[in-house]
C-alpha cells in the first residue's frame, strides 16, 4: 500500500550565503516512524521546521495529505496563503520542541485544553475529558493541575506531547525531544513516543538516540550538509554505513 | 589520584611537610568543631540605635513644630472640599491610566508589527509624547480650541456624528485626562514592548505550531505573561501619575492640590493645608503600593492558586 501522508519535494533553505537545506525530498507513509539523524548543522531542525511552515523554504514544497502547505497555486507561481489559512493547515501537524515550550502561566490541563477549545472550538467539557484521556496516555494524569515549573523536564515533555496530540494531528514532528533532558529522564519520554508509534501515529523524529531509532523506527534518514545522504531501514543505515560520513557520525555517537 | 588532591600532594611531595600528617588532621578536626559567631560584635545594634534616635528627633521636630498647626490640619483632613479634591485626583489618575494603557497596548503592538509604516508611526508617537513636558501638553490640550476651534466626529464623506465648538466639548477634566493619557501611553508602550519581547520565542512557536493565530497567541499566551513582567514598572508609573496630576492646578481643575491652594489663598493657612495635602498623597500612594504588591503576589502565586482552584472545581482536595 502506498499511503503517503507527508511529502517534501526538493526543499531548499538559504540564509544569506548559507545553504541550510539543499533539495531535500522525502515521502512518509501513514503510520510510519522516521528518524532523522546526522551531525549538528546538517539541516535536520530546519527541515523539520519547514514541515509545518514554522520556517519558509526558499524553494520546494511540502504536501500534507496531498494539500500544498503554506502556499496557493496561481497560474505560473505560488503565493503564500493568508496567515489564518496557514494556521488552519498547521492543526494537521503536531510539533514537540527540544525545550518543551509549555505555556508557563497555564496548568498542565489548561495547556492541553487551550488549542482544542480556542482553535478547534470544542466545548470545554469535551476538551477536558479528551485532555484527561491524553494525559492518561502519557502518564501525566496525576499532575493535571500542576504548573509547568513544578514538573521535571521529562514530565514537561510528556505534557507537551499530549498537548500536540490534542489537535488530532496527522503527523507528529519531534525536534530533538530528549536533548534538553537529564539522562535519567530520557527513557520516560522515549517510552511515551514508542507507545505513540505503536498506536500508529505517523512520526518524524530528529534524534541522536540510536537505541530508540533501532527499536522503534522502521526507517531512518541520514542528513549531512543539507542533503539526505542515506535513506532506508534503520539497519540499512546503521549496519551498512556505506557512507563515510555516516560511519564517522556513528563512531562519535555510539 | 589527581594531583589537585591535597592528600596526594602530601604523599608525593619530595620535600617533607613541616607538620606531620596526623597533627595536621587533628588541627582540622579542632577547627571544624568551633562555633561560628557574627563578625563585628555589636556594631549592628549600635548603628540601629543611632539611626532610630535621629529618626525620632526628626519626627519630633515635625510633630512639635507650632507652625504646622495640627489642630487646623485635623479640621481640614476630612473637609468636604478636600475630600472632593481627593476624589478628583483619584478619578483623574484612574481615567488617565485606563486610557493611557489602552493606547499603550496599541502602540506597543504597532512597534512590534511586521509592517514598517506601523512601526514608524508608533516610534513617532513615543518620540513626540516623551519629548513634550506634561505641563506643556496639559496647557495645549486645555487650549485645544486655539488650535482647532471646532471638533467634528463623523465618517469622512458621510454623516456627521458629533460636531461643536472645541471648548464646549472638552472640559478641563477631559483635557487633563487627554494630556496625562497621551504622556503615559508613550511610557507604558515602552514598558509593554520590552515585557512582550521578554516572553520567550518558544511560547510563540508552541502557539504557532498548535495552529493558533497571531492575535490568539497574543491574547492567550504572550500578553498574560508579559503583564506579569510589566506590573512593577506600571505600578511605578501609576504612583508617579497620581502625584503628577497636581499639575492640573494650572488649568483650574479642583483636584486635591488646587483645592488646598484655593483655600489657603483665602485663609492664609498655608502650612497646615500643605500638611493636609502631603498626608493625603501619602495615604493614596500607600494604598496604591499595597495594591501593586498584592497584584504582584497574585500573579506570581497564580501557579498554585489556580491549580488548587481547578482541583476544587473538579471535586478533589486542594493540595
Amino acid at each position: 500500500m502506498n499511503d503517503v501522508v507527508l511529502e517534501a519535494v526538493n526543499l531548499s533553505k538559504r540564509y544569506g550565503d548559507d545553504l541550510v537545506l539543499d533539495g531535500v525530498t522525502l515521502q512518509v507513509q501513514r503510520g510510519q516512524t522516521v528518524c532523522v539523524m546526522g551531525p549538528s548543522g546538517a539541516g535536520k531542525t530546519s527541515f523539520l521546521r519547514c514541515l509545518n511552515h514554522l520556517e519558509k523554504p526558499t524553494s520546494g514544497a511540502v504536501f500534507i495529505d496531498g494539500e500544498l502547505l503554506g502556499y496557493e497555486h496561481r497560474g505560473d507561481h505560488l503565493v503564500e496563503l493568508p496567515k489564518r489559512e496557514i494556521a488552519r493547515q498547521r492543526r494537521e501537524v503536531g510539533m514537540v520542541f527540544q525545550s518543551f515550550n509549555l505555556f508557563t502561566h497555564m496548568s498542565v490541563l489548561q495547556n492541553v485544553m487551550e488549542a482544542p477549545v480556542g482553535v478547534l472550538g470544542l466545548d470545554r467539557k469535551q476538551a477536558r475529558s479528551r485532555a484527561e484521556e491524553l494525559l492518561e496516555t502519557v502518564g501525566m494524569a496525576h499532575k493535571a493541575h500542576a504548573m509547568p515549573e513544578q514538573l521535571s523536564g521529562g514530565q514537561q515533555q510528556r505534557v507537551a506531547i499530549a498537548r500536540a496530540l490534542a489537535m488530532r494531528p496527522k503527523v507528529m514532528l519531534f525536534d530533538e525531544p530528549t536533548s534538553a533532558l537529564d539522562p535519567e529522564l530520557v527513557s520516560e519520554v522515549l517510552e511515551t513516543m514508542r507507545r505513540l508509534s505503536d498506536l500508529g501515529m505517523t512520526m518524524i523524529v530528529v534524534t541522536h538516540e540510536i537505541g530508540f531509532a533501532r527499536e522503534v523506527a522502521a526507517r531512518a534518514v541520514f542528513m549531512d550538509a543539507g542533503r539526505i545522504v542515506e535513506d532506508g531501514t534503520v539497519e540499512d543505515v546503521f549496519r551498512g554505513a556505506a557512507n563515510a560520513r555516516v560511519r564517522d557520525f556513528l563512531g562519535k555517537v555510539l | 589520584m589527581r594531583p589537585s588532591d591535597p592528600s596526594a600532594l602530601a604523599e608525593d611531595d619530595p620535600v617533607p611537610s613541616p607538620t606531620s600528617e596526623p597533627a595536621r588532621h587533628g588541627r582540622m578536626v579542632e577547627l571544624a568543631g568551633l562555633p561560628i559567631r557574627q563578625r563585628g560584635g555589636h556594631r549592628r545594634e549600635i548603628i540601629a540605635v543611632a539611626v532610630l534616635a535621629v529618626l525620632a528627633l526628626a519626627v519630633w521636630s515635625v510633630v512639635s513644630n507650632e507652625a504646622l498647626q495640627w489642630d487646623i490640619v485635623g479640621r481640614y483632613m476630612l473637609d468636604i472640599r478636600i475630600l472632593n479634591g481627593v476624589w478628583v485626583t483619584i478619578g483623574l489618575t484612574a481615567a488617565s491610566m485606563a486610557v493611557g494603557l489602552v493606547l499603550a497596548v496599541i502602540v506597543a503592538l504597532m512597534r512590534l508589527s511586521g509592517n514598517w509604516a506601523l512601526r514608524q508611526a508608533a516610534l513617532l508617537f513615543v518620540w513626540f509624547f516623551r519629548s513634550t513636558p506634561v505641563l506643556v501638553l496639559l496647557i495645549i490640550t486645555f487650549n485645544l480650541s486655539l488650535f482647532y476651534p471646532t471638533l467634528t466626529i463623523g465618517i469622512p464623506g458621510g454623516p456627521t456624528l458629533i460636531s461643536g465648538e472645541t471648548h464646549t466639548l472638552i472640559s478641563p477634566f477631559m483635557a487633563a485626562v487627554l494630556a496625562f493619557a497621551l504622556n503615559e501611553a508613550a511610557y507604558s508602550a515602552e514598558i509593554l514592548r520590552s515585557s512582550i519581547t521578554a516572553v520567550s520565542t518558544g511560547q510563540w512557536e508552541a502557539g504557532t505550531a498548535l495552529g493558533m493565530t497571531r492575535a490568539r497567541i497574543y491574547r492567550r499566551v504572550v500578553l498574560p505573561q508579559a503583564l506579569r513582567i510589566a506590573i512593577p514598572p506600571l505600578g511605578n508609573d501609576t504612583i508617579n501619575m497620581l502625584k503628577g496630576t497636581s499639575l492640573v492646578a494650572f488649568i483650574a481643575v479642583f483636584d486635591l492640590m488646587y483645592t488646598a491652594q484655593s483655600i489657603y489663598q483665602l485663609t492664609y493657612e498655608v502650612v497646615p493645608l500643605l500638611v493636609v495635602v502631603t498626608l493625603w498623597y501619602i495615604v493614596l500612594v500607600t494604598v496604591l503600593s499595597a495594591v501593586q504588591s498584592l497584584l504582584e503576589r497574585r500573579l506570581r502565586g497564580r501557579s498554585r492558586k489556580l491549580g488548587n482552584a481547578a482541583r476544587v472545581v473538579a471535586g478533589g482536595k486542594p493540595a
